[in-house]
């Protein structure tokens, strides 16, 4: 259980580095965080997971998507 | 140990990103994977130490609550430095027009 | 064009890979069993000496306090230092390319189009932001006996603060999400992080210690975290509130 939602984290995460759309690694980020918060509500770590869900999927994904809008979508080549 | 292996590939993905690509933005989210990294592996280590949660009155044993209290602040300065460097890439994309730091060197250098 | 040849970043990188991967082999390959004094000692002694049943809020509101006051210290320099920056206007580093940058649309490839809201997104946030306020205040301040806190419920409260930010466009902004009332929410609460903590010096009973020595020190577990809440909320919804802000121009 805990192996395969670490095993999904890191193919998100590979996901998130290698596309080339900006956006679509941010949404893979935030998908990151959302499956981090459920694994530490499976780890007995309850405040952490709160902090994680409403950090990662919230704030983090904000930030990220007011820096893809001042600047540019696509990673140019 | 299958975990530590996986969260340290997970480590070494943010790594990768970190410094082998050439955008601003990329790089961020290296940082971000890097930090997720280290509190998944604090989570996961301090998680099999007992058996419920660190609130008392639940009749278990508890896991180890300090790993948790430190990942807690972790987690906000994370997300600081995230705001942060977003920040100076952002100034450096208008004052040079690009984001690519190889593009940066060179305006930056000849300017 | 690039300074290097593509291969020789790789390498490099490659080269980075091999030597994280050798220093933290040990890590991995550990096979000790974990240190079980602290856990021990918190389980017997953490309810009675702190007065809180959540022993997270405990460690990091009584047995870690200054790293409670490092962390919101870290959060208003991030925060300030981050709006300079954005805020800050021109630049002298390159003439050349600076008009470039500022003539450039928000998304590359596309001409500047107006904004355009859905009903969808007016209805949901509107109307969900009061209810994730709430639920913000209650977990920070439940803090003690179920999982919640400061940090946990300051960061609900922060994004309570975004869907009221992102759904009043239309209907007028409400004036809690103006962004020079969040900075300064933000800094009030600093200040009376520090006189919250300063007050156990007044008292006798040292610094970041409950100033009334006779009654349970649970009351000064929920005035801290409704403090620190208060702080983070603010501060991290004013850096959401100015950057939604500066995208609507």
């Amino acid at each position: 259980m805990i192996e395969a939602m670490l095993a999904a984290i890191l193919i998100l995460s590979l996901y998130a580095v290698e596309s080339k759309d900006l956006l679509h690694g941010t949404i893979a980020l935030s998908g990151v965080s959302l499956l981090s918060s459920l694994l530490f509500y499976v780890l007995k770590a309850p405040d952490v997971a709160i902090t994680e869900a409403a950090v990662g999927a919230g704030v983090s994904t904000v930030v990220y998507v007011w820096a893809i809008k001042s600047m540019e979508r696509s990673e140019s080549p | 140990m299958t975990a530590r292996l996986i969260i340290g590939a997970l480590f070494m993905v943010g790594l990768w990103a970190l410094v082998a690509k050439r955008n601003l933005v990329k790089k961020v989210f290296g940082l971000t994977i890097l930090n997720s990294a280290a509190v998944l592996l604090f989570i996961a280590e301090a998680g099999a130490s007992g058996g419920g949660a660190p609130i008392m009155g639940g009749g278990q044993r508890i896991v180890d609550p300090i790993p948790q209290a430190l990942m807690l602040t972790a987690i906000v300065i994370g997300v600081c430095v995230t705001a942060l460097a977003l920040g100076m890439a952002y100034r450096l994309y208008k004052a040079t027009g690009s984001m690519d730091i190889e593009e940066i060197r060179k305006r930056l250098g000849n300017g | 064009m690039s300074a290097r040849a593509p291969s020789a970043q790789v390498l490099t990188a490659a080269l980075c890979i091999a030597a994280a991967s050798f220093a933290l082999w040990p890590l991995a390959n550990f096979d000790g069993p974990w240190p079980e004094g602290i856990r021990d000692y918190l389980e017997a002694r953490g309810q009675d000496e702190s007065g809180a049943r959540n022993l997270v809020s405990a460690i990091y509101l009584g047995y870690r306090g200054y790293d409670t006051l490092g962390e919101t210290i870290v959060l208003l320099v991030a925060v300030s230092g981050a709006i300079g920056m954005i805020g800050a206007a021109g630049s002298k580093l390159t003439p050349g390319y600076a008009d470039a940058a500022q003539g450039q649309s928000p998304v590359a490839g596309t001409a500047r189009r107006a904004h355009r809201r859905t009903e969808l997104i007016d209805v949901v946030t509107g109307k969900l932001g009061p209810v994730v306020l709430v639920f913000g205040l209650y977990v920070m301040l439940f803090g003690h006996v179920s999982p919640g806190g400061g940090f946990q419920g300051g960061v609900v409260v922060a994004s309570g603060i975004v869907f009221l930010g992102m759904g009043s466009k239309g209907a007028g902004l409400s004036p809690l999400v103006g962004a020079v009332t969040l900075a300064r929410i933000e800094a009030a609460g600093f200040l009376a992080l520090l006189l919250a903590a300063g007050l156990g010096i007044v008292s006798g009973a040292g610094f970041f210690a409950p100033p009334l020595r006779g009654a349970s020190p649970v009351g000064y577990i929920v005035a801290l975290n409704a403090v620190i809440g208060l702080k983070v909320g603010a501060g991290i919804g004013f850096l959401c509130i100015a950057m939604l802000g500066e995208a609507e121009r």
